[in-house]
């Protein structure tokens, strides 16, 4: 049982193969638009933003706002493909080593040749597509649990961008990303670019996993891949795909992460995103064992996880509250869905 | 349904597992980019070996440059390695292996003193000279701390700093990094007291931690401001947040309203000092900190006594050394203004 459960492709026990899609009934299959975790995260960041508003009278300004809106973007962008690699029942701990890579790359290029914005992007974007590449490949052929292969991956990535960086800093980063930042250069009428940009690919990502028989397959893998693969779908490519769009997303929002931080970039870029990344998927809702989850929790996860940050500052309070609050929010998270499942299979 | 649950649980301590297994990776991931080496080449040069706070951000490369420089003209080995995080643990294993390699002489600037102290006890019983550099373990065996500049010095250069630009009055926050890191905490306390007693009109808010992340040092400055409208003036507390702070003001809009100044090295911090968004960088010639710890190194190896000042070389002619805290002075700090910061290149 236990090599079943790292082995992603297999699942060789009993269970009749038409189970996958009818796991859970009509309700799987016709899920409702917003499920009972993310109601209580729209309600939970509701209360948190009129607490907040209440207590400093500075915080629901478009000063604030915008910083914090800015500030969750490459945590939601990341999380939506790593939403999607956690419903297949798989995850990828590498995602802050590729954004360490395309960072670092594009930071270079742009100093040493002046690149416009849309190379860019297009540069940073293919760099993570490459690298999702190597991963979904190993995970999808290797049989080998993704927790192994991007752990593996973590490591390569962070050595690859060490090199890069050849033990000092990028320096004189050019203002060309400033498009995606927080400053006036990122916003128009008021509204930041890179939050539009995350949630228009939020958007389509979520209407995609639940209205297409396409992103139907991701949940069914997720469920029973064994069931999924016996009923028709590619499992293959569509793990691969999983991991390959987590790339591209993890390319994108290094470009949002140059764009956040200062003129000159250090290698300790991308260190422990995917712990928030992972924190953020966890706390929206999505299953960690696959088969079930959202786009939209992700994006709501990261919005809490930012927001819990900027009112720990505000208000005053200590630093370290901030990881208190996330650690808690995560066991609450997962205990709902342990608890979930339990009361799924005693009805 | 058993089988259902098993695979739930199983699940979850396995994502459990591999988080932590990545923390790990990442912290010690150091020893793969660094520069290594074995020492004992077989000559009768000493080997001094450096572990500094994280490897790769500027400072301490601009350490390692001043060290190696040093170690070429002074005739010895230099040994430059740290951890890609700012990270005890993994700074601890870097330590280990510079004792098992049996160094003459082991300088550390550690992240977290305390727990670097039971380490150096177990070098100097291995008959390594041990020393700290740039930050100071007070409660341990080390037989030399090399300092930048005094932990007055740097606290009353921030103050007047920020004070000048901000007129003499108002309130100001910091922003600081590792919140156990000593020199960051002692400066932080001078500057307290030397605001309370020199600056009647002004007040620091308060202190806040980001580690050394720069996004996250950016974001906390932009909360800051927002929470308090009254507030003029930031102060970055380390390398990283320096420009933090700096690069918050000016995506706020608000150059000019809000002063800041930081510990930034020249670099980083002259794109901001050119745009008004930072008024001036306190910091010590980083170079000369990285010569003058090998020179320590090279008297500990020899056995030789500091004197209370000491003849280092032309530029450090005058290094003065306390007897009761066995600690070396680089000099007054260095401010880094419009005027003078292109004449660095770190």
């Amino acid at each position: 049982m236990s090599s079943s459960i790292l082995t992603p492709a297999g699942r060789p026990d009993g269970e009749p193969a038409a189970v996958a899609p009818q796991d859970g009934g009509r309700q799987r299959l016709l899920p409702s638009p917003v499920t009972g975790q993310e109601m209580v995260l729209i309600v939970v960041i509701a209360l948190l933003w009129l607490a907040l508003s209440l207590a400093t009278p500075a915080f629901f300004t478009s000063g604030s706002i915008v910083p914090l809106l800015v500030g969750m973007t490459p945590i939601a962008l990341i999380g939506v493909g790593m939403t999607i690699v956690i419903i297949t029942g798989g995850i990828d701990v590498s995602v802050g080593s590729i954004v360490m890579v395309c960072s670092v790359i594009v930071a270079q290029t742009m100093v040493g040749s002046g690149l416009p914005l849309p190379l860019a992007v297009l540069l940073a974007v293919a760099i993570g597509g490459v690298l999702g590449l190597v991963n979904g490949v190993l995970i999808a052929y290797g049989r080998v649990h993704a927790i192994i292969i991007t752990f593996g991956t973590l490591n390569l990535f962070r050595f690859i961008g060490l090199q890069v960086f050849g033990s000092s800093t990028v320096e004189g980063i050019p203002r060309t990303l400033n498009f995606f930042g927080r400053g006036e250069a990122g916003r128009t009428l008021g509204i930041p670019h890179s939050f539009v940009i995350m949630l228009v690919i939020a958007a389509l990502a979520w209407w995609y996993l639940r209205h297409t028989a396409g992103g139907r397959h991701f949940y069914a893998i997720g469920g029973d891949s064994q069931a999924a693969r016996l009923a028709g779908i590619s499992v293959r490519t569509r793990v691969l795909m999983a991991y390959v769009v987590t790339g591209l997303l993890a390319g994108l929002a290094s470009c949002f992460v140059l764009a956040q931080g200062t003129s000159s970039l250090a290698a300790n870029v991308g260190s422990g995103l995917e712990l928030a990344v992972i924190a953020a998927v966890v706390i929206g809702g999505t299953s960690i064992i696959g088969g079930r989850g959202s786009v939209l929790g992700t994006v709501l996860g990261a919005l809490l996880v930012q927001t819990v940050a900027t009112g720990v500052t505000q208000l005053g309070w200590r630093s370290q509250l901030s990881d208190l609050f996330v650690g808690l929010f995560i066991l609450i998270a997962v205990g709902a869905d342990l608890i979930r499942q339990r009361t799924r299979r005693a009805s | 349904m058993s089988a259902r649950r098993n695979r739930a649980t199983v699940a979850v301590v396995g994502v459990g597992m591999a988080l932590t297994l990545a923390g790990c990776g990442e912290g010690s991931g150091g020893s793969a980019g660094g520069s290594g080496g074995g020492s004992g080449g077989g000559d009768d040069m000493p080997t001094i070996a450096f572990v500094p706070k994280l490897q790769g951000i500027p400072y301490f490369e601009a350490m390692n440059a001043g060290g190696e420089a040093a170690c070429e003209e002074l005739g010895c080995e230099w040994l430059y390695q740290g951890p890609v995080e700012a990270d005890a643990a993994a700074q601890a294993d870097i330590v280990r292996s510079f004792i098992q390699q049996d160094v003459d002489v082991l300088f550390v600037a550690p992240n977290d003193p305390d727990s670097m102290a039971p380490l150096l006890q177990e070098a100097a019983d291995a008959g390594i000279a041990v020393g700290t550099t740039d930050t100071d373990a007070p409660n341990s065996v080390r037989e030399v701390f090399v300092s930048q500049a005094s932990t007055e010095g740097i606290g009353q250069t921030l103050t007047d700093q920020i004070m000048e630009a901000m007129g003499g009055q108002g309130r100001y926050a910091i922003v600081s990094c590792g919140e156990t890191a000593e020199n960051l905490n002692s400066w932080i306390e001078v500057q307290r007291e030397y605001t309370a007693s020199e600056y009647p009109d002004a007040e620091i808010t308060e202190v806040v931690y980001a580690g050394e992340d720069q996004a996250a040092a950016t974001q906390m400055a932009t909360d800051l401001m927002n929470s308090d409208p009254t507030l003029t003036g930031l102060v970055g507390e380390c390398t990283s947040s320096a420009p933090g702070v700096a690069q918050a003001v000016r995506d706020a809009g608000r150059i000019g309203q809000v002063s800041t100044v930081g510990l930034g090295t020249p670099n980083s911090i002259a794109p901001y000092l050119e745009d008004g968004s930072a008024s001036s960088s306190v910091l010590w010639d980083v170079e000369a900190l990285g010569y003058l710890t090998v020179w320590a190194g090279m008297q500990l190896a020899e056995g030789t006594e500091f004197e209370a000042t000491n003849d280092v070389n032309p530029d450090l002619s005058a290094v003065e050394y306390d007897e009761a805290t066995q600690t070396l002075l680089l000099g007054p700090p260095l401010v880094l203004t419009t005027e003078n910061v292109g004449d660095f290149d770190y």
